[in-house]
């Protein structure tokens, strides 16, 4: 057996160990420096991530586990998601519970979830990879344990969520029963001729039903924004950024590895519920005063977006999807960055909190502003290449309905994401003491900025990469 | 003679009472004892195609989720207990401090 193909992900199991020790030995006063252990590991999992590029194409455990270039790629994005995420959780320490170790396990448990998702290559591993995440999150949501809306946003995430695991799990029962293995390979040879039972199809759209709860997409976007209200801010951040994308990696996985032959079935559905998706988010984000509520209908409105690439089951519709991911992870991380440093200092996560936010802190404005934008999709933003290769891989498979709603969907986004900007630099705000940002904090959202400006002007090396990784 | 459709039918019901029992109950103990009975129905399938196929696969599948349903029913519990004490009470419909 390979054991090299498995290192990432086992030294993130190593940290995970050294995480639970360490909370145990260091002392109390010193506690709050964990964060370096589980960066640490982070980084070394990044080298050898970076190292299995050039060799490490396989698979192992009886091929349930699958180490190809497009597992590389969205492994590398899921680490830069959890680093970011764990300096984020470094400004929210004061907030945590006593035992800051126990987070950066969940974190790190998360992150583990969605590396093993980037791999998958049966559904039973589908299932466990989805579960590990999922049950990371629920803790983490519920994690400030005397804040009655943190519990509350648990409770429903929880329930939401095991519905949701319900369905897939009942749905993977279905299509074991058609082909009698639950391995990839097994059931695309089942498949391959382009009829299935019908069976077998209700179990194909239940897996999906699993998949699209955890992508935020309607008819299962219920929990979102609740969750996104009452969850600690870098919880929301891992939710909207690493577990979307860990949503949106099994369902490419499944879709075009496995059913494509079924194109004809899942196309048109991931089409309609696209639509859906797209119009519900976008247009309940309007009315919204609280920041986090109305990044969450966003996150459901982007998740309309990747479910518009999707649905075109189509190779320039897989690499829209992939670039897409890239521009929304560097935006979205940005927002709840500025929402974490901003929090304290303006004393809320209310709209209104971001009064004149320029006239205290520019830089945060700015990153804020710069974010926003990129979300909605103004040029030359990361958000504006993802959303036009997107609506041209749409173009390509000739869905014009689709594309049309997809275009006044970025009109209506605009608005809602200019009425936060409008609040921070138009608007006088309550007091005007300068907000304070740590250089580690600076640095790092500097970071995120340049991203996006890096992913938006310099396309060609981005699709270079994603195109060479999703490629066969 | 009990065949296979038999064991499908079975589960199919239990997936249904589940449901059922998810959208109807309002206490939150009731809710997570439903999905029990959603993740048992996906237990029986997995088993009675198991035999069906021949196939010992399917049955190492229903430990793995039997582990996850344990895990779930555990964390959703301890959520509960912080809920029931910040709030006073397990009804989903009183549990509304974030617009549901």
């Amino acid at each position: 057996m390979a054991w090299s193909l498995l290192s990432v992900e086992l030294v993130v199991c190593a940290a995970i160990l050294l995480m639970l020790a360490a909370d145990l030995l260091v002392p109390a006063a010193r506690r709050d420096s964990l964060w370096w252990l589980a960066l640490g590991g982070i980084a070394l999992a990044a080298v050898l991530l970076a190292r299995q590029q050039p060799s490490g194409i396989g698979q192992t455990f009886q091929a349930m586990f699958l180490v190809d270039r497009f597992a590389v790629y969205f492994k590398g994005l899921f680490l830069l998601t959890a680093a970011v995420v764990i300096i984020m959780t470094r400004e929210f320490h004061h907030h945590l519970p006593a035992r800051v170790g126990a987070f950066y396990i969940l974190l790190l448990t998360a992150l583990l979830g969605m590396l093993v998702l980037a791999s998958v290559n049966d559904l039973l591993l589908l299932f466990i990879g989805l579960e590990i995440l999922t049950f990371s999150l629920y803790i983490m949501a519920a994690y400030l344990k005397t804040d009655a809306r943190s519990v509350e946003a648990g409770m429903k995430y929880l329930i939401l969520g095991s519905v949701s695991s319900g369905f897939l799990i009942y749905g993977i029962a279905l299509l074991y029963g058609f082909c009698g293995s639950t391995s990839f390979p097994v059931i695309r040879a089942a498949i391959a001729n382009g009829h299935a039972p019908l069976t077998a199809q209700a179990g194909l759209l239940l897996v999906l039903a699993g998949l699209g709860f955890k992508m935020a997409a309607v008819p299962f976007h219920l929990w979102v924004p609740d969750v996104y209200e009452g969850a600690p801010t870098p919880v929301v951040a891992l939710l909207s950024v690493g577990s979307k994308m860990a949503g949106v990696v099994a369902t490419l996985r499944l879709l075009y590895g496995v059913f494509m032959p079924l194109q004809g079935l899942w196309g048109p559905l991931l089409a309609v519920l696209s639509a859906a998706t797209l119009l519900y988010g976008n247009l309940a984000a309007i009315p919204q005063t609280n920041i986090k509520r109305l990044l969450g209908y966003s996150s459901i409105g982007h998740a309309g977006y990747l479910l518009m690439g999707l649905s075109t089951a189509s190779g320039s519709g897989v690499e829209a999807v992939g670039y897409y991911l890239l521009a929304y992870l560097f935006s979205n991380l940005t927002a709840f960055f500025v929402v974490v440093v901003a929090a304290d200092a303006v004393g809320g996560d209310a709209l209104d909190d971001y009064r004149g936010l320029s006239r205290r802190s520019g830089w945060l404005a700015a990153a804020m502003f710069i974010a926003l934008l990129s979300l909605a999709g103004v040029p030359p933003l990361a958000g504006f290449v993802g959303k036009l290769l997107v609506l041209l891989a749409t173009v390509e498979s000739r869905r014009l309905w689709l594309v049309a709603i997809g275009a006044v969907n970025v009109a209506i986004s605009l608005y809602y994401y200019l009425m936060v900007v409008k609040r921070m630099y138009l608007d006088a705000p309550r007091e005007n003491s300068p907000i304070r940002v740590s250089p580690l904090t600076a640095g790092t959202l500097a970071f995120l900025v340049l991203g996006i400006l890096a992913v938006g002007i310099f396309q060609e090396p981005f699709l270079q990469t994603i195109a060479s990784a999703l490629q066969p | 003679m009990i065949t296979l459709t038999h064991y499908l039918v079975a589960s199919a019901l239990l997936f249904a009472i589940g449901l059922v029992g998810i959208l109807t109950r309002r206490n939150v103990l009731m809710i997570l004892l439903s999905i029990e009975l959603i993740f048992n129905a996906a237990n029986l399938a997995f088993v009675a195609y198991a035999r069906a196929w021949g196939d010992v696969g399917g049955q190492v599948v229903v430990f793995f989720i039997i582990t996850v349903a344990a895990a779930e029913v555990t964390v959703g519990l301890a959520i509960a207990v912080l809920l029931s004490r910040q709030l006073k009470t397990l009804n989903a419909d009183e549990i509304s401090l974030l617009k549901w």
